[in-house]
């Protein structure tokens, strides 16, 4: 209490400071009126500025005195001002435009107090610790016998739907959840009602929706909303609610539409009509708790492992062999089970390391730029030390400077943050394959500590050493300098060079990784397929977002295919189930039919149902036997199946594989453990990037399985322009099925270079070049000034050199060379550091070796260009020195 | 400052008269620059140990006069107790040597 009392005493000084300061003066005055000899009262300036620093704010007096003062010096050096802001809004506004990134989608928490949240899954006791959800009756038993432990335990199952507002229908994600789901996370909706434990049940069927928060305000955050009608899978849907502002979905993406599970039956076309949510074999459900505040995890778990037991005695058939555990939810992943945190550790550090050596760049940058214009301010200094300047006042008055520049740049860096930000998210869309309902990113609190820490940062620890150095005790004989001094203070060149080399070798290894990525970005792009490309068209659709069921989806796939055949200009059209290039593949194990050991014999081969002419639409022969027939596409068909080249030879080699057996080992679906006589030999063409290696196929016809998800490929003729064409099928699917989502239109050229992997090579080509274009342009400004601040220090040598004759080239050729090694001393660090991180990013790239000569050659040749460039201008000012000038000048 | 404390707690004074009554009390031993105890004054007053008021003096002269506070008081005797526990120790130090 004391302290506060006095602090608000000490305030009242510096709010009436004029009255005090009167009031002091006049009461000396009086003092020494009275004496008989007033010089024995003292110095009364002293006395009264001694008095001053009793009430406490002389540090806040020097503090705007400094303030002032650095601002009226900044303002007279523009140059170095400019140079010195653009450096470090750089380095600073790539750091908070990623950590804006990382933190929206890696580190902030997705709700409130997640260290209460826990996701329960079932895990297999047979070794291979399989993983499944929770069915919808095991649920409520669970939810019934941990009520002592969970505050609130809801269930959630997420799928991809097809959602139409009217304005034509995308992929997105949907959650159905039991009605107590926003609980967990303690939110409440925005707008409307939260569901009722009725709708949650199965077959109630009430088909109403909750729009996430982010759906409501792209569309305007109209009220209105609530009450219209949305279609998912074509089925009708009443909006009545708006989700929880700051709640974007247990995981990223979120969801953009939440439905009663009792509603969901309705719209997944691959659920029969007596409802799955009522059997308790289906084990589909993501189910997570709220830990009651009494209650510890280990409780819980204990709680949930005894329910799993009892389950397993109650209901053998379907819950034997499974127990029940706990995980913390995972962030990125919508299915039940453990996801893993080192996943998001690692990428945060990954992601964070490649501005954090821009901003490293950077700070060398302007320790290099301080301490020349140190030197530059070295007479000033010198006669402010003769003053009675100390050298920690000194020290701090250039310290001052350093921070309001850091401070400044900090907040052009966050303007520049803004856009960075944007950018760094536009790269990410194309890749996700459903509309992102990212959570906000915000300038969170956490991103404004960042941005005042990094800037504080970058100015005390990169500003307090080069002030430290300019104002030590040479500062005094700089006054007096006598010719042969300089010997002496070259050890600041050096800490100089020092900083340069730092520079060059960082930006090296920023631009080389970035080159690796460039040659895997153009080595993915001309890849050999293993088919012809141009003139070649993808379509993507899926029947079922538009509430096709099975029967009606094949009639559909026929028919489609045979109105694109009828186009003018299509020479060939197929239909399949994968797309080669794409994230998604599926596989299955196939052996020679009747042999013993067939899982032994199994070879994994790429899976794809097919339409006839799939060979031609790629533009490729049959090597041997036939296409399907017509008959061979529908249900209830010879079963028959046409394997690549590749398969052929692994399963019968040396031998022909027409008119054998194969089987399907083991796998899902209608076709597992089945044979299929083998019809046709395909050409083997790749499936994916990243594998260099050719992959197995085997196609069977569309009857022998139904996949709702389809595409059709087309091949054009030679007279046809490739846009042109891709309007004309859009028209005609539309006319076809104005309701029929067309998930993906494109040329097989675009879809190639817009796959995952492509993708992956050209993000880290732009991200990388992009740092490293800035780490190069900063370590160029910083050869640059060290090189002009030699030159400014050896005026009077380079003068004495010319009048005693020496030729300018020599002197032009002296200062380029000692560029040049710095340079190359921070090439050949940079050199080993790139290896090092090509090593390490290996699994990254695609085709090119850590040693490739875009790193070992291009990189240096850049870099040893610049730097001469950098250093040839100083240089040339060093042979252009006038003799006479220059002898005066001391 | 502890000088000054002492000289307040008969009655209040203003500056002059603290600096004489110090000069009385210590016989002209403790004689230093007067002018030092404005320092130490305004450091009294932002402790909140001593009051100040403008008045009339009995000669009319505007002085201020300061005056000590309840914690003035405190501090004072908190000092006196310090320096009289210091002084003995010293006083036996000085005896067993």
């Amino acid at each position: 209490m004391a302290i506060i009392r006095e602090f608000i005493r000490r305030l009242g000084y510096l709010v009436r400071r004029q009255q005090m300061e009167d009031e002091l003066l006049r009461e000396m005055e009086a003092h020494r009126a009275l004496m008989e000899d007033p010089r024995a009262f003292g110095n009364t300036l002293r006395l009264r500025e001694e008095a001053r620093d009793a009430w406490g704010w002389n540090w806040l007096d020097d503090l705007v005195h400094d303030t002032r003062f650095a601002w009226r010096t900044l303002r007279h050096s523009p140059g170095f001002v400019v140079t010195a802001m653009v450096t470090l809004a750089l380095g600073i506004g790539v750091n908070i435009g990623m950590f804006t990134v990382v933190n929206g989608l890696l580190l902030r928490p997705l709700y409130e107090r997640p260290d209460q949240v826990v996701s329960i899954y079932g895990r297999s006791t047979a070794p291979d610790e399989g993983i499944r959800g929770i069915s919808y009756p095991n649920y409520l038993d669970l939810e019934a016998g941990t009520t002592s432990v969970f505050s609130n335990l809801a269930a959630s199952s997420t799928v991809l739907v097809g959602l139409d507002a009217g304005e034509g229908a995308r992929r997105t994600l949907a959650s159905g959840v039991t009605a107590n789901y926003f609980d967990v996370f303690e939110q409440s909706p925005t707008l409307g009602r939260p569901f009722t434990t009725e709708e949650e049940k199965p077959g109630a069927d009430n088909r109403v929706a909750m729009v996430s928060h982010s759906y409501w305000t792209q569309r305007g955050a109209d009220p209105g909303l609530i009450g219209r009608t949305l279609r998912i899978n074509g089925v009708p849907f009443t909006v009545i609610a708006v989700a929880p502002r700051d709640f974007a979905g247990a995981s990223i993406p979120g969801p953009d539409v939440w439905l009663p599970l009792g509603a969901q039956t309705a719209f997944e076309a691959s659920t029969s009509a007596d409802g799955t949510l009522n059997s308790r074999e289906a084990h589909t459900l993501s189910v997570v708790g709220r830990l009651r505040s009494d209650a510890s995890i280990e409780s819980a778990a204990a709680a949930v492992a005894t329910v799993g037991r009892r389950l397993a005695q109650a209901f053998p058939t379907y819950n034997a062999g499974y127990t029940l555990q706990l995980t913390p939810p995972s962030r990125f992943l919508f299915m039940p089970g453990p996801g893993s945190s080192a996943f998001t550790a690692i990428l945060t550090v990954l992601l964070m390391a490649m501005p954090a050596i821009v901003l490293l760049v950077a700070c060398l940058n302007l320790a290099d730029l301080l301490l020349a214009r140190g030197h530059v301010r070295r007479q000033e200094l010198a006669i402010r030390a003769s003053l009675g300047g100390g050298r920690w006042r000194l020290t701090r008055q250039l310290l001052t400077e350093a921070l309001l520049l850091a401070l400044a740049a900090g907040v052009v860096g966050l303007l520049l943050s803004r856009w960075a930000t944007g950018a760094l998210l536009t790269s990410l869309r194309p890749v996700i394959p459903v509309a992102l309902s990212l959570p906000e990113l915000d300038f969170d609190w956490r991103v404004l500590v960042g941005a005042v820490g990094f800037s504080l940062l970058a100015s005390v620890v990169f500003g307090i050493w080069p002030a430290w150095l300019s104002t030590g005790r040479a500062a005094v004989t700089d006054l007096k300098r006598q010719a042969g001094e300089e010997g002496r203070r070259l050890g600041s060149v050096r800490v100089g060079n020092a900083l340069v080399i730092g520079q060059v070798s960082l930006s090296v290894l920023l631009l080389a990784v970035g080159g690796l990525f460039l040659a895997s970005a153009i080595s993915a792009a001309a890849a050999d397929p293993g088919f012809r490309l141009d003139r070649g068209l993808v379509v993507e659709l899926d029947s079922s977002l538009a509430g096709y069921d099975e029967t009606r989806a094949r009639e559909a796939n026929l028919a489609l295919v045979d109105r694109m055949r009828a186009v003018p200009g299509v020479e060939a059209v197929t239909i399949s189930s994968s797309l080669p290039f794409t994230s998604f593949g599926d596989s299955r194990n196939v052996a020679p039919a009747g042999v013993a050991d067939a899982q032994a014999k199994a070879i994994d081969a790429v899976f794809n149902v097919v339409g006839r002419d799939y060979a031609r639409a790629l533009g490729l022969p049959m090597l041997d036997g036939r296409d399907f027939t017509a008959a061979e596409l529908a249900p209830g068909a010879e079963p028959v199946a046409i394997v690549d080249d590749l398969l052929a030879r692994r399963l019968w080699p040396g031998d022909s594989a027409l008119g054998r057996f194969i089987q399907f080992v083991d796998g899902e679906g209608p076709e597992a453990g089945r044979t299929m006589r083998v019809v046709g030999i395909a050409p083997t063409v790749r499936h994916s990037l990243s594998n260099p290696q050719p992959f197995p196929h085997v196609y069977v016809p569309l009857g022998q399985r139904y996949e709702s998800a389809m595409t059709l490929q087309l091949r054009i003729a030679g007279n046809q322009s490739e846009p042109t064409m891709l309007t004309t099928v859009s028209r005609v699917i539309r006319e076809f099925d104005e309701r029929l989502p067309i998930v993906r239109l494109e040329t097989w050229r675009d879809h190639l270079d817009t796959g995952l992997d492509s993708w992956v090579y050209r993000a880290g080509a732009t991200v990388f070049s992009a740092f490293g274009g800035i780490a190069l342009l900063l370590a160029v400004i910083g050869v640059y000034g060290v090189k002009s601040y030699v030159v400014s220090r050896r005026t009077r040598e380079f003068g004495i050199r010319i009048a005693t004759g020496a030729h300018p080239r020599a002197l032009l050729w002296q200062v380029m060379k000692e560029g040049g090694r710095i340079t190359a001393i921070g090439l050949g660090i940079g050199l080993l550091l790139a290896v090092a991180a090509g090593r390490l990013l290996q699994g990254f790239l695609y085709g090119v070796e850590a040693l490739a000569p875009v790193v070992l050659v291009l990189t240096p040749l850049i870099l040893l260009a610049s730097s001469l460039l950098a250093s040839y201008i100083p240089a040339l000012r060093a042979t252009r020195v006038d003799p006479t000038v220059a002898l005066r000048s001391e | 400052m502890m000088l000054v404390l002492r000289v307040l707690v008969r009655q209040p004074l203003h500056g002059y008269a603290i600096a004489q009554r110090i000069r009385q009390l210590s016989a002209d031993e403790l004689s230093v620059e007067e002018g030092s105890l404005y320092p130490a004054l305004q450091k009294l007053l932002v402790k909140g140990w001593v009051k100040a008021t403008w008045r009339e003096s009995d000669s009319g002269r505007q002085v201020r006069e300061y005056r000590l506070t309840a914690s003035g008081k405190q501090q004072l005797e908190a000092e006196i107790g310090e320096y009289r526990r210091m002084t003995g120790a010293i006083d036996v130090l000085l005896k067993e040597a």
